[in-house]
């Protein structure tokens, strides 16, 4: 039963994976296949299934940063009005210096995605032509969505101190001391203590 | 001789502070009007009385030049001298509002009221804001679309009467004892039509209305200047009310009379104003040279040919 | 009369009674919060029967209407309208993210306190406040007026160079024109 239902999603991860070498991929669940590449194979991986695969409208671009491994993962996310199906691209990018080819002449939409993703995670899409501030203004410190980047530290020193809630920050440790539970530990894992 | 200038001097006093008062009067009184159109309760009717104190006790007068000072000043000199040029009262019982008539005045009148506009204008080219700019040429071109079915209409009761001053039009009223409404009805349809440009009501106020443009040509003035403007404004409402019930309504007898003519007649743009859209300049003009010329050039030709 | 110096004059009275009846609204709208405004303008919870009527240009505006937060960016253009208004001016704050930050209380990018930047006359909390919250707050001003204690203009002439300070350690690239009057 779940294999049929499956069945046009497991046809397009095996076509990906016979015509590109160096790619992994399988299936998350109805609807949704999960493709992981190599940076230099982006536009060739995405020119193909737009035009061979029907996967023809953009739907969404954004941006992980793993710093503990040391890359940013770029997830291009698109949708096949014909067969209803999702599909997720990712690929890596190393975190020291970042850069990607620009593909916005595929679709014109995605400009505006690399341009946000250009001023908050400091990545360069070398080609692309957009202007340089396109939500922060005269801003001179390190991208702000990088986790490297702590803001409570900038709020503290740029910003006034709100009168009243010095006691108040951290959410969790109180509701702990309301309920009396523990921490569960799958909270524990993405805790940042 | 002196007790006569003295009484001249009260009678012009007393014809500003009563074209003042009733002129802003009926501002709120147009304001109550609306909201009680539009389903709810308005201000009360004294409300703009604030309004124009609120703006004399404004404390800095920001201005970018002497110009902009003429601007308002030219405004009010405009609108209080037409008020010196038009009997307020008919008849010869109140020698006190008589003010300054002679013989064609109605011509010298015609000329006295674009000099306001022109004031503004003026005033708003010295502050170099874009959209004032823009805002005075659409004004003066919609100036442009209105003045011709009033000058047609004008001259259709002129041909028809042998004057050219207010008073002798207002005698031929009164001794053939009809209104000029009745007797070329043509030339009065033509100056209603032609009325409702002047006003600057909707649909024709492209070039005052808040969302458009920013207020055009009264963008940069504020404070003391806006209430010089709406003081203007207000005198020279009264001023185009009275002109036009002593031309086609037989002028009044008593203030009475007058206060009552003249709300009646003004109801007729500001009705029409609260339910319609907006025209853009391209479109008023379009139709001031359509339906009213046509009806003006037919009055014309009616009391040439006919009468 | 009263003759003593702590009761107003008579000039006094008048003056403040026109002001406080007819308040020229500036229709602009900084945050979220500006979705409050129409409703509260229009039909159902009328404000002009108050004498609050919309204006479209800061030199013909007296109330300016902070709804909601305040970016950097938007800070300086705000900033910029506040300063082409005239004399006596009155500033009203919208919204918890006025107050104190709201639920923007630790971005990189907005404000937190608005007192620091601009002088605030009256504040309303909520996220958003009703229309009828918004038509009580500008009672408020109202009778801060009559009893001629709104004095926010004034505060920003005397402590000009103190709102620069706290405007230009936020401002990074600062080219306005000079505040003279």
């Amino acid at each position: 039963m779940t294999d049929n239902n499956l069945h046009k999603e497991q046809q397009i991860v095996d076509h990906l994976i016979g015509t590109f070498q160096n790619l992994s991929g399988k299936v998350k669940r109805e609807k949704r296949v999960e493709v992981s590449i190599e940076k230099k194979q982006i536009s060739s991986v995405l020119n193909y299934v737009k035009d061979h695969l029907g996967f023809v409208h953009f739907s969404h671009m954004s941006c992980v940063d793993w710093i503990e491994d040391g890359y940013f993962e770029l997830v291009y996310i698109l949708w096949s009005p014909k067969q209803k199906v999702q599909l997720l691209v990712k690929a890596l990018v190393d975190r020291e210096n970042p850069s990607v080819e620009n593909v916005d002449m595929i679709w014109r939409q995605v400009n505006t995605y690399q341009r946000e993703i250009r001023e908050m995670y400091g990545i360069d899409f070398s080609g692309m032509k957009g202007a340089q501030d396109f939500i922060l203004e005269d801003w001179d410190e390190i991208p702000p969505m990088r986790r490297d980047f702590i803001t409570d530290e900038y709020v503290k020193e740029v910003y006034f101190e709100r009168p009243g809630r010095e006691d108040a920050k951290d959410v969790r440790e109180t509701l702990v001391k309301r309920s009396g539970e523990e921490i569960p530990d799958f909270a524990k894992k993405y805790s940042r203590d | 001789m002196d007790t006569s200038i003295w009484i001249s001097i009260l009678g012009f006093l007393a014809t500003v502070v009563l074209a003042f008062t009733v002129g802003v009067f009926y501002g709120g009184i147009v304001r109550k009007i609306t909201a009680r159109v539009q389903n709810r309760v308005g201000p009360p009717f004294y409300q703009n009385f604030f309004d124009i104190f609120k703006l004399y006790s404004k404390e800095t007068a920001v201005n970018h030049g002497w110009m902009q000072h003429l601007g308002p000043a030219l405004a009010i000199t405009a609108s209080v001298t037409s008020l010196m040029f038009i009997p307020i009262l008919n008849g010869q019982g109140w020698p006190w509002f008589e003010n300054l008539n002679f013989k064609g005045d109605l011509i010298f009148l015609l000329y006295m009221m674009v000099f306001g506009s022109l004031g503004m204008a003026l005033g708003a080219g010295q502050t170099g804001n874009p959209n004032s700019a823009i805002g005075v040429s659409r004004g003066l071109s919609q100036m442009v679309g209105y003045e011709i079915p009033w000058v047609l209409a004008l001259v259709a009761l002129m041909l028809q009467t042998h004057s050219t001053s207010i008073t002798g039009i207002m005698e031929y009223q009164t001794t053939n004892n009809t209104w000029m409404m009745f007797e070329s009805p043509l030339a009065f349809i033509a100056g209603l039509l032609a009325m409702l440009g002047m006003f600057h009501y909707a649909p024709f106020d492209v070039a005052f209305a808040p969302s458009e443009l920013s207020s055009g040509p009264a963008s940069e003035f504020g404070g003391k200047y806006l209430g010089l403007m709406m003081t203007s404004g207000s005198i020279f409402a009264f001023v185009k009310l009275t002109l036009f019930v002593d031309i086609f309504m037989g002028g009044a007898s008593n203030l009475i009379m007058l206060v009552v003519k003249t709300f009646l007649l003004y109801m007729v743009p500001v009705l029409y104003g609260i339910v319609s859209p907006r025209y853009r300049t391209e479109q008023s003009i379009r139709y001031f040279w359509g339906w009213p010329t046509a009806i003006g050039v037919l009055g014309v030709l009616y009391v040439v040919f006919i009468r | 009369m009263p003759n003593d110096k702590n009761s107003q004059k008579i000039v006094d009275i008048i003056k403040n009674a026109a002001r406080k009846h007819s308040l020229f609204v500036l229709a602009y709208g900084t945050g979220c919060g500006a979705i409050e405004i129409p409703p509260t303008m229009t039909s159902r919870y009328d404000a002009e029967r108050f004498g609050i009527s919309g204006m479209a240009t800061p030199r013909q505006a007296d109330v300016l209407l902070i709804t909601g937060y305040l970016a950097t960016k938007t800070l300086k253009r705000v900033i910029r309208a506040y300063e082409q208004m005239q004399d006596p001016k009155y500033v009203i704050g919208f919204g918890s993210c006025t107050i104190n930050g709201g639920m923007y209380w630790d971005s990189y990018n907005t404000i937190k306190l608005l007192d620091k930047y601009i002088p605030v006359d009256v504040y309303i909390n909520g996220c958003m406040p009703r229309p009828e919250a918004v038509i009580e707050g500008f009672i408020e001003l109202q009778n801060l007026i009559g009893e001629g204690k709104a004095e926010g203009a004034k505060k920003y002439k005397d402590n000009l160079d103190w709102y620069r300070a706290n405007q230009r350690k936020v401002i990074k690239n600062w080219n306005m024109p000079d505040y003279n009057w």
